[in-house]
């Protein structure tokens, strides 16, 4: 080939890549001319940048494009992408590169096993060292979040960025979220950043990829487009500066949004013209929260969220005649969303109450008073247990807890709120023993369970009922073990009453818990 | 560690499935029997080998038992009854168990099937819906706490979708997947797998997982080898799907780890995740990395809630007329308890019954009474059945009661007359009959009336215990309007035609005609008496129940207010509607009663009652247990020397035992010195009454007892001090 000393690829490829890409030219650009094997092909080559903003995707794109713009008579350029995602241990992306490798070259007989980078090293010069290939020949290895890789020896990136010197073929391609200084150990090393979109950018990717297909009735194409553009500008102001960055999360609130938003325009009150009057219709709906965090739960999200896609929910509810609590949700939350908008908050407690009465319904009693009681036995410090829980004196418990009243009248308080700042329940669970926690267990069940003391005295002993509810929390990761060997180089078992247990869940469950069996929970913290 | 165990035979006893023996050490044993015994293997065993375990159990025990018959119940009446009654008891209870148990899972099965059709509806669908993206389809099914009940749902639907969506379908539990690793492996494992058992030629499917189809070798967690085997196997769908059982229990970030690793799947191979979620789903989210439930594509599927499974469970097994044996009241509130107030899944509630059935066929000679006709002969009933019939309270109860209805031949006959005894006997089973016919009919027309609330368990069990209550249901019935009533007699008239299919109750309209006849009687007349009340204008009947006889009016004249008292009217209508309600609940009080279980004669034979034994077995106490033993060895031991030192320190008790009375009292932390010169002085050589033990001997009992004491979990190392154990235990 009559070639140049350096050659740009067709620009054809560069229009058809920015059409599928928008607002990427200068990275497209750039990258190409790095991995071009006629333009100016690096060792070493790092596409760096927060996530969601087409650097695996433009890669990939990228090299497919350049391998069939450079294949003419005889391979120039090969590439191959591994995703360290998929790999599960260094052996695993060793294994991996190999394999591809050898499909990419259609090579027989590549090594199957393959434990360390020297040995990939011999293996992939087998491949591509020795034999010959035509001039110019580039082969590309893409490490797609090699950040990322589970298990990586220290060793792993320079290594890798050091293929290229003992292989001149190979250009090293490291996708990575933000590269540390001269994480790759090696001088120069070229790096691409991919920059998040700015607010036009976003704009005109919204505009040209997720556009409405079909105009709302009763307006043109033309006037749907000019709202559109219109309201992914506002929408950009109004969540993406704060909240979410990426152009999924925009684009997933750009169009769970559109229904709520040109409702008006269905109903007929405003015309698509009234930018601003639909602004201040759908003011509300901005301030809801699923639009930025939308949950996992898919189904039920789509069933609060607006009325045309009410057809869709109902397709999904009529396949699935199911999902009795999504069904139960939609009236109180669509309520909550469109009838009553003007409390934003409110989406958030039906959320809290729920959860709450959720487990007080799901737990039965024992496992209901454990928990309690080790929320207790976390938050309360040891040395306040005597006094909280002593029965010795009246058979009932002398005082109950809320302390810092009693130290008020005392004149104590001061001091002790110059000590702690911080509310208890504030800070996290601390780590108590099983035997205490049993302890105030059986402390407080007689307060708080009345049937308790209607038994006789042989049925109130600790039974195997009990650990198994103690077990049932631990398994639901209510109560978590802290230190998995007990004390003294034993392996603790679960049941060891001298483990090291945390209550796991947080102030506003064990409330919600507390009233389900009528106990006022903040009476027995100590403040 | 099997070889060990082996080796060492005096660590597994045959005593060991018994509840209570004298311990005899090995080397005290000389009887040839038990050392020819060998001990069976303790290992893990799956479900499918636990039969055959237990069947060597049998084996093993029979060798040793000289006593054994061909029936696995032993002999009662101290070995005096016949091999024949036994073999019966046995007989029954194997005939009677297994139709509850198919009653039983027909109910699960019949739970979840809505559940079921959910699931795989929305696996279905989720391929096609434009709106998920690449999200992976995940199904959160809410379970509730009792996870391990929850193994036969899963169960199904590994048949289910299987079935309806041809997918590989894999269950996951957290124990069994630590790491990701082993998560993977069992993935691909399970995954590859299953086509073999469907498809037919194992072997080279096998080689197939392996090799891939270009020959390439896999990682066994290399999802790359799944996807060339669902090549390989040509199957169009690709589809895997993953249960994850007790999600809760798996690490966030384990669970974060598998589900990014399956969304960069997603295209090549079609994952579904399933989830089994105790809590809620919120607090599930609360678990997850935003960035991973962004990629999930979720619906909330529910579980028929555990109270209406239990409910219908026991209308089967418990109330239904198919079940043979009758539990008693005391024994069924404790069972509802604790499926109320503890963690015990519907699986407990099904073996307590079991297990009760077990007791009741085992251990009561008397429930050869339960045989049909055919089986169940005069020779069969031994002189020791009549006896033990005689000494029954239900007996005392019945001779009482008819010498105090003047009855005295009958009295006399039932006490001296063997043979008129046993006709008695067998008169009794018919009474038993019908006494069960009535107690379900009422408690299903009570049911049926639904005027008030409460839920059939609890009505059952307070019919059982102390007769049936109608108060509630009179007065409801009494404050009844004119349009009601129909309705309700409507409602019963249809429950005695069609009884109820979920207690196995046929319709009995042969036998209640003069119930029918009365009640369509009361029907249309209050029908006819509201229509003449229409027609002379009057708003509606009123009872002298419903009406309040006196009103208060108040009158506004000239801006005064009058009070004024006022008798309200009753028409001719209304007096008749009164009366006719009065014929309704005469009607009701004779036709709808039960009486309490034990004022039958001879109900011992077909109702258990024992609550004890359930008991022990489901709710052990290994704390007391514990704490019985150290304290009071000699029963246990069967020695002489220790049973005169019940509770105080001799120096003849095991040196666990004095440990442990030592260390009661103690504080919280035992100085090991202390503890040991303690000892010292009890059994060492110096001591009044000890056993005069050198110091190495009392020194080497001492290490082994307080390393006993450790392994009960007692004491433990203390790093406080040096020198000292911790005091562990403080409540039993």
């Amino acid at each position: 080939m009559g070639d140049s000393l350096f050659q740009l690829p067709d620009e054809l490829l560069f229009t058809t890549l920015s059409q599928t890409f928008p607002c990427r030219d200068a990275q497209i650009r750039a990258v190409a001319t790095l991995l071009h094997p006629h333009a100016a092909p690096c060792q070493n080559l790092v596409i760096h940048g927060t996530e969601a903003t087409g650097k695996s995707a433009i890669t990939a794109a990228l090299l497919q494009a350049l391998q069939q713009d450079t294949e003419k008579n005889e391979p120039l350029l090969r590439y191959v992408i591994i995703s360290s995602i998929e790999c599960i241990t260094a052996r695993h992306i060793y294994e991996s590169t190999i394999a591809k490798v050898a499909e990419a070259l259609q090579w027989q007989g590549a090594a199957t096993r393959c434990d360390s980078v020297s040995q990939m090293l011999v293996e992939l010069s087998k491949m591509l060292k020795y034999p010959s290939y035509p001039a110019n020949f580039r082969f590309v290895l893409v490490f797609d979040g090699i950040d990322r890789q589970r298990e990586a020896p220290i060793t792993l990136l320079p290594a890798l960025a050091r293929l290229s010197e003992i292989i001149p073929r190979i250009t090293s391609v490291f996708i990575v979220t933000s590269p540390p200084a001269s994480f790759l150990r090696t001088s120069f090393v070229p790096c691409i950043e991919f920059p998040n979109y700015t607010k036009n950018e976003f704009v005109t990717i919204l505009n040209t990829t997720s556009l409405p297909t079909a105009p709302l009735p009763t307006t043109t194409i033309q006037e749907t487009t000019e709202l559109w553009n219109r309201f992914t500008g506002a929408i950009h102001d109004a969540l993406a500066r704060a909240a979410s960055r990426t152009l999924p999360s925009l684009q997933h609130a750009c169009t769970s949004l559109w229904p709520r938003f040109t409702a008006p325009i269905l109903a007929g009150t405003h015309a698509p013209r009234e930018f601003s009057k639909l602004m201040v219709a759908a003011r509300v709906h901005f301030q809801d929260e699923s639009l930025l965090d939308p949950g996992i739960v898919a189904i039920r999200s789509y069933s609060s969220s607006s009325t045309t896609t009410q057809a869709q929910t109902k397709d999904n509810t009529a396949a699935l005649p199911s999902a009795p609590p999504s069904q139960a949700n939609t009236p109180r939350k669509a309520q909550s969303t469109t009838t009553t908008p003007s409390k934003p908050k409110s989406t958030a407690n039906l959320f809290v109450s729920a959860t709450t009465t959720d487990l007080s319904t799901l737990l039965p009693p024992t496992a209901r008073l454990l928990l309690l009681a080790s929320y207790l036995a976390s938050h309360n410090p040891t040395r306040h247990d005597l006094v909280l829980f002593s029965t010795f004196h009246h058979g009932r418990r002398r005082r109950r807890g809320g302390l810092s009243v009693g130290m008020g009248r005392g004149g104590h308080r001061g001091a002790q709120s110059k000590h702690r700042k911080i509310a208890r329940k504030l800070l996290g669970a601390h780590a108590f023993v099983l035997e205490r926690m049993l302890a105030i267990f059986t402390a407080v069940r007689g307060e708080w369970d009345p049937k308790w003391l209607d038994k006789d005295s042989s049925s109130r002993e600790m039974d195997a009922d009990i650990e198994m509810a103690i077990a049932t929390l631990a398994s639901l990761r209510l109560l978590v073990r802290v230190g998995g060997a007990g004390a003294g180089g034993v392996a603790g078992d679960q049941m060891d009453r001298g483990g090291k247990w945390r209550c796991n869940v947080g102030w506003e469950v064990v409330r919600g818990l507390g009233r389900s069996m009528g106990v006022e929970v903040e009476e027995w913290l100590v403040e | 560690m099997a070889e060990t165990h082996d080796d060492n035979p005096a660590l597994f006893e045959e005593d060991d499935h018994r509840a209570v023996y004298i311990f005899a050490p090995a080397g005290h044993n000389s009887s040839p029997l038990q050392e020819k015994a060998r001990p069976v293997k303790r290992r893990r065993v799956s479900s499918k080998r636990a039969s055959a375990a237990a069947e060597v159990a049998a084996d093993a025990e029979g060798e040793t038992q000289s006593t054994t018959t061909a029936a696995a119940f032993p002999r009662l009446f101290g070995g005096e009854e016949s091999a024949e009654a036994a073999g019966l008891r046995r007989q029954v209870f194997d005939t009677a168990w297994p139709v509850l148990d198919w009653r039983i899972k027909n109910v699960l099965r019949e739970a979840n099937r809505t559940t079921l059709e959910n699931v795989s509806s929305f696996i279905r669908d989720a391929e096609g819906d434009a709106t998920r993206g690449t999200r992976i389809p995940a199904g959160f099914i809410i379970t509730g706490p009792n996870i391990v009940s929850q193994d036969l749902l899963f169960e199904q639907l590994s048949e289910a979708l299987g079935k309806a969506t041809q997918a590989r379908f894999v269950r996951l539990r957290a124990a069994g997947a630590p790491n990701l690793k082993a998560a993977l492996k069992k993935v691909i494992r399970d995954a590859t797998a299953q086509v073999s058992l469907d498809g037919g030629g194992d072997g080279d499917e096998d080689a197939e997982v392996a090799f891939g189809r270009d020959g390439r070798k896999y990682l066994d967690y290399d999802l790359e080898g799944l996807h060339a085997f669902l090549g390989a196997q040509q199957d169009s769908s690709r589809r895997v799907i993953v249960a994850f059982e007790d999600s809760e229990a798996f690490e966030s970030s384990l669970l974060t780890d598998l589900l990014a690793l399956f969304h960069s799947w997603q295209g090549r191979i079609q994952f579904s995740v399933l989830f089994g979620i105790a809590t809620s789903v919120e607090l599930f989210q609360a678990r997850l990395l935003k960035s991973t439930a962004r990629q999930l594509f979720g619906a909330k599927f529910d579980v028929v809630q555990a109270d209406l499974v239990l409910d219908n469970v026991f209308k089967s097994a418990i109330a239904g007329t198919q079940a043979t044996l009758r539990l008693g009241p005391t024994l069924l509130r404790r069972l509802l308890d604790r499926q109320r107030d503890q963690v015990a899944g519907i699986r407990v509630f099904i073996s307590s019954i079991k297990y009760a059935y077990m007791c009741h066929f085992y251990a009561n000679p008397l429930s050869v009474l339960l045989a049909d006709e055919k089986s169940l002969t005069r020779q069969l009933l031994q002189p020791e059945h009549i006896q033990a019939v005689r000494t029954l309270d239900s007996f005392k109860a019945h001779v009482e009661a008819a010498v105090d209805a003047r009855q005295l031949n009958h009295a006399q006959s039932l006490v001296e007359d063997d043979s008129y005894l046993v006709k008695q006997m067998v008169e009794q089973r018919q009474k038993k009959q019908d006494y069960l016919m009535q107690l379900l009919r009422s408690l299903h027309l009570l049911t049926s009336m639904d005027l008030v609330p409460g839920r059939f368990t609890d009505l059952y069990v307070a019919a059982l215990a102390g007769g049936l209550d109608l108060t509630p249901t009179i007065d409801a019935i009494k404050r009844l309007g004119a349009d009601d009533v129909p309705a309700l007699i409507n409602r019963l008239l249809t429950a005695i035609q069609t009884g109820s299919p979920d207690l196995d109750l046929p319709g009995w309209e042969d036998e209640a005609e003069e119930l029918i006849s009365s009640l369509s009687e009361i029907r249309d007349e209050i029908e006819a008496l509201a229509e003449q009340a229409r027609e002379k204008g009057q708003q509606a009947l009123k009872s002298k129940f419903t009406a309040q006889s006196k009103v208060l009016r108040t009158t506004v004249v000239a801006q005064k207010v009058q009070l004024s008292q006022d008798t309200a009217k009753l028409t001719d209508e209304d007096k008749a509607f009164g009366k006719a309600i009065d014929s309704l609940v005469d009607l009701f009080t004779h036709n709808i009663y039960s009486d309490p279980i034990d004022s039958l004669f001879l109900h011992e034979a077909w109702a258990y009652d024992a609550e004890a034994p359930y008991r022990d077995v489901f709710v052990p106490r290994p704390g007391t247990t514990f704490e019985r033993a150290l304290t009071r060895p000699h029963g246990y031991l069967g020695c002489e020397c220790c049973s005169k030192a019940a509770g105080t320190l001799s120096a003849t008790l095991p040196t666990t035992c004095i440990l442990y009375q030592l260390y009661l009292e103690t504080g919280s932390l035992v100085n090991a010195a202390d503890l040991w010169s303690a000892y010292y002085a009890l059994v060492g050589e110096e001591s009044d009454a000890g056993l005069g033990l050198g110091e190495r001997e009392a020194l080497g009992r001492f290490y082994r007892g307080l390393a006993e004491l450790r392994l009960m979990g007692f004491v433990k190392q203390s790093k406080k001090k040096a020198d000292h154990v911790a005091k562990v235990k403080w409540l039993l």
